[in-house]
C-alpha cells in the first residue's frame, strides 16, 4: 500500500466524516452518525497500517506523513469528545479539519521532499503537535460561542446559560490539552536542547496565549461578575493564539528562533 | 467583603510601577544574584511566608490575598509583560555604560531579568502559595484536580526560578579515542569539570541524497527559479528534473569506487553514496548512462555530463541519526557508557550530556564530536511539577468545568451574603 492508492481509501473516509458530521443534527440519526465515522475511520486506519508495513518505518518522516497523522487523530479524538460532550458541531468540525488535511495530502504531497532532521525525531512529536492542534479546534469553537453570548446580551441584555456552560467546558478541555502540548514540548526541549524552557519567541507566544485563556478561567470563577470582560478575552486570546501559531515568524522580534518548524 | 478588582488592579499596576521605577534606578535584577545558597535561603522565606498565612486565615487581606481578583490582575500583569517580550527582540542585560533608549531603559530587551517581571513573579509565587495552604488547611479530596494545577505549577514555577541561577552549560569537544575533561562555556573560558568523557567512537548515518542538474560554469542547481531535486528513493525509482527524465538504475548507499569507475558496496567509514542512472531527454531523443557520486574527504565525486552546459550531481546528503559512542568517569568512581545522540541525552546525577554537533565539512568522517553539557540540580521537582500539572490536565479534559459547578455556586452564595 504506497501513496498512489491513498486516494481510494482518503476519499471514502473523508465522505463517510463529512456525512457523519451532517447528519448528526438530526437527533434520530445519532446511531447512523456514529456507524458512518466509525467506518471512515476504520479505512483511514487501514491505509496508514498498509502504509506502514510497506515502508518498514513508522510513517512519520515526512510533511505528508505527520498529516496523515492529523487528519487521523482529529477524526478520533473529535469523536470522542463528541461522545463525551455531546456537542454535534464538535464532529462536524473535526471532520472538516480532517477533511482539509487530507485534502492538502492529496493536492500538495509532500512526502519525499522532507527528511526528518535528528530534533525532530522524538516519540513527542506526534503528541506535542498533535495536542496543540486539537487546543486550538476547541479555542476556536470557544471563540465562536463567545460572539453568539455577547449578541445574546446585547439583545436581550442576559446571557444564555446554555452557552456559557458550552464555551466553559469547551475551554477546560481546550486548556488541558494546551497545558498538555507545552508540558510535552517542554520534556521534548530539554531532552533535544539542554532546557525545558528558553523563552524563545515561540515559546513566549505560548506563554502569553495560555496565560489568556488562564484569566478566562479564573475571571468565570466568579460566575455572573465581569461575564463581558470574559467573554471579549476570548477573541483576543485566540488572536495571540493566531500569532502563536502562524504568526510568530513574521516577527522581528523572533528572528533567530530555534523553532524553524 | 474583601477587596475587588478596582483594588487589585491597582495594587497589581503599583507592583509593576515599584518594578519600573527599580529597573530605571538600579538597571536589571541580577539573576545571579541567586545562586546557592541565596536561593535555598529565598525559597525558605517564601515557603514560611506562605506557611505562616494559616495564622492569617480569616483575614479580609489573606482572603484577598487568595482570591480570585487578585490572581486574574496577576495573570494578566504576566501576560502583558510577556506580550511585550514577544514584541521586542530580546537583546539581553544592555552593558552599564551603553546610552539607553526608553526599550532597555524600562528593561523590555531584558524582560526575564527586569525588575517589574521579577516582582510580578515572586508575588505570584507567594499568592498562589498562600492560595494552596489556604485551601489544603480544609483539604477536601474532592478537589485533587484544583491541587494537582495549582502545587504543580507553584513547584514549576518555585524551582524553575529560583534554580534558573545554578544552571551551568557548557560545551566539550572530545577527539576519538581520546578523553577530555575541559569544557567552553558561553563567553569562551575554558574551565575543568570534575567529569571525563572519552570518546570511543563518532559514527553517523545519512538519508539518501538528491540529484539535481547544475550549471557547468556556475555551479547554480537548474531551473535557477525553482531548482528541480530528484530525491532519491529506489522505490520510486522515476523522476523528472529539469527537462530530462531519470531513471535509477542501482543506489548504493556506502559505495567505494573501483579502478573501473564503477563502484560497489563496502561498509566502511570512508564509503560515500552513488548511484548509477538513466538520464533521457524527450525533447532531443538523448540518452546518458552513468554513475554518480557526491564525495567526501576520502573520494572524489563524480558527475553526469549531459551536454556542453549541464550536468548532473549529487547533493551531500543531510543527517538521519548522529551518535557518539561514549564512557562518563565520575569523581566518586562510577564509570557510564553510553550511545549519546540527538533527543537521547545521558543523565548522571544533576549532570545532562547532549550530544551537539561534530565537525560539518567531514559529516561521517568527522574525527571529534562536540557535546553539550547541563548541570541543572533542580530539575527533579520541576519534572514532578510537571507531571502534577499533567495530571491536572487530564482531569479539566475528562471533567470539563463541571467538577467545579458546586463550588462555584457556594461563592456565589457568599457574595450574596454581603
Ligand atoms: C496551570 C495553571 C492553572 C490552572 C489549570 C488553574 C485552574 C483553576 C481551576 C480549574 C480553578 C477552580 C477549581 C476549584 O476551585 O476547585 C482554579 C481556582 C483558582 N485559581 Fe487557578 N489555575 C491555574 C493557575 C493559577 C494561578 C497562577 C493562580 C494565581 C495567580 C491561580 C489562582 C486561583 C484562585 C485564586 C482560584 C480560586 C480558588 C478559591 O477561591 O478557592 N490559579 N484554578
Amino acid at each position: 500500500m504506497n501513496w498512489d492508492i491513498f486516494i481510494w481509501f482518503a476519499l471514502p473516509a473523508v465522505i463517510l466524516w463529512c456525512s457523519a458530521g451532517i447528519v448528526v443534527y438530526r437527533k434520530k440519526n445519532r446511531v447512523l452518525a456514529d456507524i458512518l465515522m466509525i467506518t471512515g475511520i476504520a479505512i483511514f486506519t487501514l491505509f496508514i497500517i498498509g502504509f506502514w508495513i510497506d515502508i518498514e518505518r513508522p510513517p512519520m518522516r515526512t510533511m505528508g506523513e505527520t498529516r496523515l497523522w492529523y487528519s487521523f487523530f482529529l477524526s478520533v479524538v473529535g469523536y470522542v469528545t463528541y461522545r463525551r460532550w455531546k456537542y454535534p458541531w464538535l464532529l462536524s468540525f473535526s471532520a472538516l479539519v480532517a477533511t482539509v488535511f487530507v485534502f492538502i495530502n492529496l493536492l500538495k504531497p509532500e512526502i519525499h521532499s522532507k527528511n526528518l532532521m535528528p530534533a525532530l525525531q522524538s516519540i513527542w512529536f506526534i503528541p506535542h503537535v498533535t495536542s496543540y492542534i486539537l487546543s486550538y479546534a476547541m479555542f476556536g469553537a470557544a471563540t465562536i460561542g463567545a460572539f453568539v453570548q455577547l449578541r445574546k446580551i446585547h439583545r436581550k441584555g442576559l446571557s444564555d446559560k446554555k452557552v456559557f456552560d458550552f464555551i466553559d467546558n469547551i475551554v477546560y478541555v481546550g486548556f488541558g490539552f494546551l497545558i498538555l502540548g507545552m508540558l510535552m514540548g517542554c520534556v521534548w526541549a530539554k531532552e533535544a536542547w539542554g532546557h525545558y524552557w528558553s523563552w524563545d519567541p515561540k515559546e513566549t507566544w505560548a506563554f502569553v496565549t495560555s496565560m489568556a485563556y488562564l484569566a478566562y478561567i479564573h475571571i468565570r470563577l466568579q460566575g455572573k461578575k465581569q461575564e463581558k470582560v470574559a467573554l471579549w478575552l476570548l477573541p483576543i486570546a485566540f488572536i495571540l493564539l493566531l500569532i502563536t501559531w502562524i504568526g510568530v515568524n513574521y516577527l522581528p522580534s523572533a528572528q533567530g528562533s530555534i523553532h524553524v518548524y | 467583603m474583601p477587596w475587588g478588582y478596582p483594588e487589585s488592579i491597582a495594587i497589581t499596576a503599583g507592583i509593576a510601577f515599584v518594578g519600573f521605577v527599580l529597573q530605571i534606578a538600579v538597571s536589571d535584577f541580577n539573576f545571579y544574584l541567586l545562586t546557592s545558597p541565596v536561593n535555598l535561603i529565598v525559597g525558605a522565606l517564601i515557603v514560611g511566608f506562605c506557611l505562616l498565612t494559616l495564622a492569617l486565615q480569616k483575614t479580609k487581606f489573606l482572603k484577598w490575598f487568595t482570591g480570585v481578583p487578585f490572581s486574574v490582575c496577576l495573570i494578566s500583569a504576566l501576560l502583558i509583560l510577556t506580550l511585550i517580550m514577544g514584541l521586542t527582540p530580546q537583546t539581553g542585560p544592555s552593558s552599564a555604560n551603553v546610552k539607553k533608549d526608553i526599550i532597555s531603559l524600562l528593561g523590555f530587551n531584558n524582560m526575564t531579568g527586569s525588575w517589574p517581571f521579577v516582582l510580578i513573579y515572586f508575588t505570584t509565587l507567594l499568592s498562589l502559595g498562600s492560595l494552596i495552604v489556604r485551601r489544603a488547611a480544609k483539604f477536601n479530596i474532592r478537589d485533587w484536580g484544583f491541587y494537582l494545577t495549582h502545587f504543580g505549577l507553584w513547584l514549576v514555577l518555585f524551582a524553575g526560578g529560583l534554580g534558573h541561577a545554578d544552571i551551568e552549560r557548557y560545551l566539550m569537544h572530545v577527539r576519538e579515542g581520546e578523553v577530555e575533561w575541559r569544557v567552553y562555556d558561553d563567553e569562551g573560558n575554558v574551565k575543568e569539570l570534575p567529569i571525563a568523557i572519552q570518546l570511543n567512537d563518532f559514527d553517523m548515518e545519512e538519508y539518501p541524497p538528491k540529484l539535481t542538474i547544475i550549471d557547468r560554469e556556475t555551479g547554480e542547481p537548474q531551473p535557477q527559479s525553482d531548482p528541480d531535486f530528484y530525491q532519491i528513493d529506489t522505490k520510486i525509482p522515476k523522476g523528472k528534473i529539469n527537462g530530462w527524465e531519470l531513471e535509477l538504475n542501482e543506489y548504493i548507499h556506502n559505495a567505494v569506487r573501483n579502478s573501473d569507475s564503477t563502484y560497489r558496496e563496502v561498509p566502511m567509514p570512508g564509503s560515500t553514496p552513488a548511484a548509477r542512472i538513466t538520464m533521457h531527454n524527450p525533447l532531443t531523443g538523448e540518452v546518458r548512462k552513468g554513475w554518480v557520486c557526491g564525495g567526501n574527504q576520502a573520494q572524489l565525486y563524480k558527475t553526469l555530463e549531459l551536454d556542453e552546459e549541464q550536468t548532473v550531481v549529487m547533493t551531500v546528503p543531510e543527517p538521519k541519526r548522529f551518535m557518539s559512542d561514549i564512557e562518563v568517569y565520575t569523581p566518586d568512581g562510577t564509570i557510564k557508557s553510553a550511545i549519546l545522540e540527538v533527543n537521547h541525552p545521558l543523565r548522571i546525577n544533576s549532570w545532562t550530556i547532549y550530544q551537539y554537533g561534530y565537525d560539518n565539512a567531514a559529516g561521517r568522517l568527522s574525527t571529534y564530536s562536540s557535546m553539550e553539557l547541563v548541570y541543572d540540580p533542580w530539575i527533579i521537582p520541576v519534572y514532578i511539577g510537571f507531571f502534577m500539572i499533567a495530571t491536572g490536565a487530564i482531569v479539566m479534559i475528562v471533567r470539563g468545568r463541571s467538577l467545579n459547578r458546586k463550588r462555584i455556586v457556594s461563592t456565589e452564595h457568599n457574595k450574596e451574603e454581603k
